[in-house]
């Protein structure tokens, strides 16, 4: 019996319009993301469940997850740092005709990403920021590793959407937006971007968890920066995931 | 009535598309509604009383709200929004309303009530026992209709346009003579044989009102304009003689239906002209008004009528009673903007047409007035033509009445239990003793039998109380004119009720799976616990504590059948406490589960506020394990989600609703309240009201106008669950 440890789970998860969705928010994150919304599911110790548990609750809600073309997505926290119970519990969920998001910051060791990837069926992938000095600063690890495995979901079978959290003053210089363009063009195939607003919802948990907010200077982002910066992007060629 | 529905019914399978909106001279009479609207609520509530008249069927001369604009006429006064005094269900409930609102209530009527007449709130008291009112006064029974009147009766109305009055005086007349009610060997019979000869009474006054606006409605309606008037005339003399709480309309959309879509065919009417019709119908309806204590707004917040409108659901043989009048009654939330009356409901089927389910979403999530009721559930207990009295209460239309039995405090039972029958705050002994907490952690296997054995207990006083209301208000203020629109044979359904079932699930579970340690004061009487650890919470789809929520309702039930109905009515119970939560969660000291002393409950069968943390799927499925069959009265479920939880878009907001919808209903819930809504816009509503002015929402089994709510009403919605997180 294989088990992950979590951090919570939301019944009725809607944002990526992928129908209505059981969000499993595993514990564990080794990026340090300044942005982070989650602050609290970075430490490893959470709540041990088994697969068998978290398919025995899928079942019983398989009904609205067939109604609305939704299924289930595993966020965290970072999923792909517990390889084994993901992809035991996709395996699971796919047997059952269950549709599986893998919501990932790709920051986990290639062999983690190879061995969940053919059981997912679609994978949103969040990228920081492609500079890698910027993105040191941002989450005080470099971003090799992760572009690694961004390319080997574009290789898969898997439906894959590039996510991006617009941080005004961080992220959104012409220079991010030629960069980001530059990689997505790259792929061999097409890839659509998501670029979602940074909030400041986070940093309750940040307090609550005696931190400080690094970015506690930096506003939320407007709804008009960010299409502001999705028409840059479609400019040079993008498309962008609404 | 059902043969004819089902023979010339029209089912609608179609989109919103047709739809016709509001027409100049509709605008024009609306907007003149909203200014009186508006000074009634400048005014405090009320706009004007009469207090020299004692309403009755014919009491008042024609009113109008502007005589060549109406289409559909009819007031319940000589005037819009003037309320008239009716001193049959309590002469005090009369006088303490018209002082409240700066008026004198006539002393001649006073005397009358006082010294020559019976009301029914004097019957009930001359027979309460000291047990009766001590349960009464300390709020463990409540909000019981012996002070006004019982409402919950939906006369079928329809069977006036129909076969006309003189046909359904005739067909009384006959039943006085058939072999069954000539036979007079018991009260019963002799009862009945009154009360058939004041329903004939009610009946001549009906023709004789219709008449005073020059209508003859002694025949059939000729027309859909006919239909429509007979119709409100009919509901109309009810809500003239009648101001019991909840006067519900039943199921009339498909049935007018009828005559709008032949008089459509024949040419004779247009869409805009159909619409029109119920347009002004609706807009009569958002005008009936009673007059009211103010602690009776305490109870019922915002003014409600319950002017319940079932829409939609489904023929036994698969046939949908959708009609395209389904979708213009809807329709009339879009041309008069939204409002809490009449309230919307939608007997939601899988098998609903698509069309219909969309534009149901696509209301909910603009106007956050409508409700949903498991037709699946209900159509084969009730039959395909039944309506809903109130907010979840299903009775067959015509054959079926209900006498309303309020509501018991689970929670101060609990607390009853522990404190040895002891009433929490006073210490005065109210309940026997049969169990007394003693110092160190509760043990559920001690405090469960001994709850077991206090509802039980409860149960014979609680149905006992309400055989002696419901005599006395057959007798003193009798439904002469709903009642006639009945079958003379009549079931009769007796509906109790419980507040406070997630409170009560919770604090068991806390004994159970955690240590609950009582905090004693100098008397002896609880006046706190102290909770150590985890327990399972109601609302996260956690079988151990769900279970016991389960074994609460099933034990209410069957504790309440143990004991003899008056009439031979049969028991239901509801899971439902309107906005009551607030009041009753006041009057109730600290419970097991944490929740502090006059904190509000949840209201109806919801979660604890906030203690569902697991999303809206889950707390959906803990409702739904609640078994409908052991509280046929209704257990209602009020959900928020913010625009932004349902969905990124309005595609998607509309597919997910009827998801839930259906997956909710599929899993054998019975009742949800949809609202859709950020909690900034409540805040924003309560600080500046004179900006929100239409803003509805759904409470607890009907929706209001949110400024409308005092302050603590206003603040226990905004405190409530609103679930609104995505993957984000």
């Amino acid at each position: 019996m294989v088990t992950g440890y979590i951090h919570s789970i939301e019944t009725m998860g809607t944002v990526d319009n992928g129908g209505i969705r059981f969000v499993l928010f595993l514990q564990g994150c080794a990026l340090r993301c300044r942005f982070c919304h989650n602050p609290d599911t970075w430490l490893t110790k959470g709540k041990a469940v088994t697969v068998e548990e978290i398919i025995d609750q899928l079942i019983d809600y398989k009904p609205f997850f067939d109604l609305s073309g939704g299924g289930l997505t595993v966020s965290g926290g970072e999923p792909l740092l517990q390889p084994a119970f993901v992809k035991e519990l996709f395996i699971k969920a796919g047997e059952l005709g269950i549709h599986r998001v893998l919501d990932t910051s790709g920051y986990c060791r290639h062999g983690n990403f190879l061995e969940v990837l053919p059981h997912t069926d679609r994978i949103i992938f969040s990228i920081k920021v492609i500079d890698p000095e910027k993105h040191r600063r941002l989450t005080d690890t470099g971003n090799e590793e992760i572009l690694k495995n961004l390319q080997e979901a574009v290789n898969s079978a898997a439906e894959l959407v590039v996510c991006y959290v617009l941080i005004p003053t961080i992220n959104d210089t012409d220079r991010d937006v030629w960069d980001l363009s530059q990689l997505i063009r790259s792929f061999q195939r097409k890839v659509p971007v998501q670029v979602l607003p940074y909030h400041k919802m986070g940093v309750v948990k940040w307090r609550e968890l005696g931190l400080r907010d690094p970015l506690e200077k930096i506003p939320p982002a407007s709804p008009e920066q960010v299409k502001d910066f999705q028409q840059q992007l479609v400019k040079k060629g993008v498309e962008i995931y609404h | 009535m059902r043969d004819f529905i089902l023979s010339n019914v029209k089912p609608y399978h179609g989109d919103s598309s047709f739809l016709a909106g509001p027409t100049e001279r509709t605008r024009r009479l609306w907007e003149k509604c909203r200014e009186l609207l508006l000074e009634e609520h400048k005014r405090g509530g009320v706009y004007k009383i009469d207090p020299d008249t004692v309403q009755t069927i014919t009491a008042f001369p024609p009113g109008y709200i502007d005589r060549d604009l109406e289409i559909i006429v009819g007031l319940q006064t000589d005037e819009p929004l003037k309320r008239a005094v009716n001193p049959f269900g309590g002469i005090r409930m009369a006088d303490n309303a018209c002082r409240q609102y700066g008026e004198e209530l006539n002393p001649q009527v006073k005397e009358i009530f006082t010294k020559y007449r019976v009301t029914h709130n004097d019957g009930v008291f001359m027979v309460y026992t000291r047990e009766m009112r001590r349960l009464r006064h300390y709020g463990i029974i409540t909000g019981l209709p012996d002070a006004y009147g019982r409402g919950r009766i939906i006369g079928d109305y329809r069977r006036v346009p129909l076969y006309g009055v003189d046909r359904l005086i005739e067909a009384k007349e006959a039943d006085l003579n058939s072999p069954r009610l000539m036979k007079i060997d018991n009260e019963e019979i002799v009862r009945l044989r009154e009360e058939v000869r004041q329903q004939i009474n009610a009946l001549h006054e009906l023709k004789k009102m219709a008449e005073s606006y020059g209508f003859d409605i002694s025949r059939p309606a000729m027309d859909a304009r006919e239909a429509v008037q007979w119709l409100y005339f009919a509901y109309l003399a009810a809500v003239k003689q009648q101001n019991g709480a909840a006067m519900s309309l039943g199921r009339v959309s498909t049935f007018l239906d009828i005559y709008l879509e032949r008089d459509i065919e024949e040419g004779v009417l247009s869409e805009e002209g159909a619409q029109e019709l119920v347009d002004d119908f609706v807009i009569k309806l958002r005008l009936v008004r009673h007059l009211r204590t103010k602690e009776y707004d305490e109870l019922f917040a915002g003014d409600p009528n319950w002017i319940t409108e079932a829409v939609g659901g489904m023929v036994s043989d698969g046939r949908t009673l959708v009609s395209r009048t389904s979708f213009r009654f809807l329709h009339t939330l879009e041309n008069l903007g939204p409002a809490p009356e009449p309230n919307m409901t939608v007997l939601w089927s899988q098998n609903l047409p698509q069309g219909f389910k969309e534009y149901c979403a696509r209301l909910s999530i603009e106007t956050c007035s409508l409700q949903y009721e498991n037709d699946d559930l209900m159509e084969p207990i009730f039959g395909d033509d039944y309506g809903i009295a109130c907010c979840t209460s299903a009775m067959r239309l015509g054959e079926q009445m209900q006498f309303f039995g309020a509501r018991c405090n689970l929670p101060k039972c609990l607390l009853l239990t522990l404190n040895g029958g002891r009433e929490e705050a006073s210490g005065e002994r109210i309940a026997p003793n049969v169990y007394q907490a003693g110092p160190g952690p509760l043990n559920f296997d001690e405090v469960w039998p001994a709850f077991q054995k206090m509802v039980g207990w409860l149960a014979e006083k609680y149905v006992t109380t309400m055989n002696v209301i419901h005599y006395m208000h057959d007798k003193y203020a009798y439904e002469s004119l709903q009642m006639a629109l009945h079958d003379t044979f009549v079931g009769r359904l007796m509906a109790f009720g419980m507040a406070g079932l997630s409170v009560v699930a919770d604090s068991l579970s806390a004994i159970k799976y955690a240590e609950v340690e009582p905090v004693f004061n100098e008397t002896g009487l609880i006046t706190d616990f102290r909770i150590n650890g985890d327990f399972p919470m109601f609302g996260n789809n956690d079988d151990r504590v769900d279970s016991i929520a389960v074994d609460l309702v099933r034990l209410f039930d069957h504790e309440l059948k143990k004991h003899p109905a008056y009439r031979g009515a049969y028991h239901t119970h509801s899971i439902l406490t309107i906005t009551s939560n607030v009041m009753y969660g006041k009057k109730t000291a600290s419970t097991p589960d944490g929740r502090k002393g006059g904190a509000p409950f949840a209201p109806g069968a919801n979660p604890m506020h906030g203690r569902d943390k697991k999303g809206a799927l889950a707390a959906m499925a803990s409702v739904a394990k609640l078994p409908y069959r052991n509280a046929l009265d209704g257990i209602s479920y009020t959900f928020s989600i913010t625009p932004n939880g349902l969905g990124p878009d309005q595609e998607s907001r509309i597919r997910n609703i009827i998801a839930l919808l259906d997956g909710y209903f599929l899993r054998g819930g019975h009742h949800i309240n949809v609202n859709v809504f950020d909690r900034d816009l409540l805040i924003n509503a309560m600080h500046q009201p004179e900006k929100y002015p239409q803003l509805t929402i759904r409470v607890s089994g009907y929706a209001v106008n949110f400024v409308k709510l005092t302050r603590e009403q206003q603040e226990e919605v905004i405190e409530r669950t609103i679930h609104s997180r995505g993957l984000s």
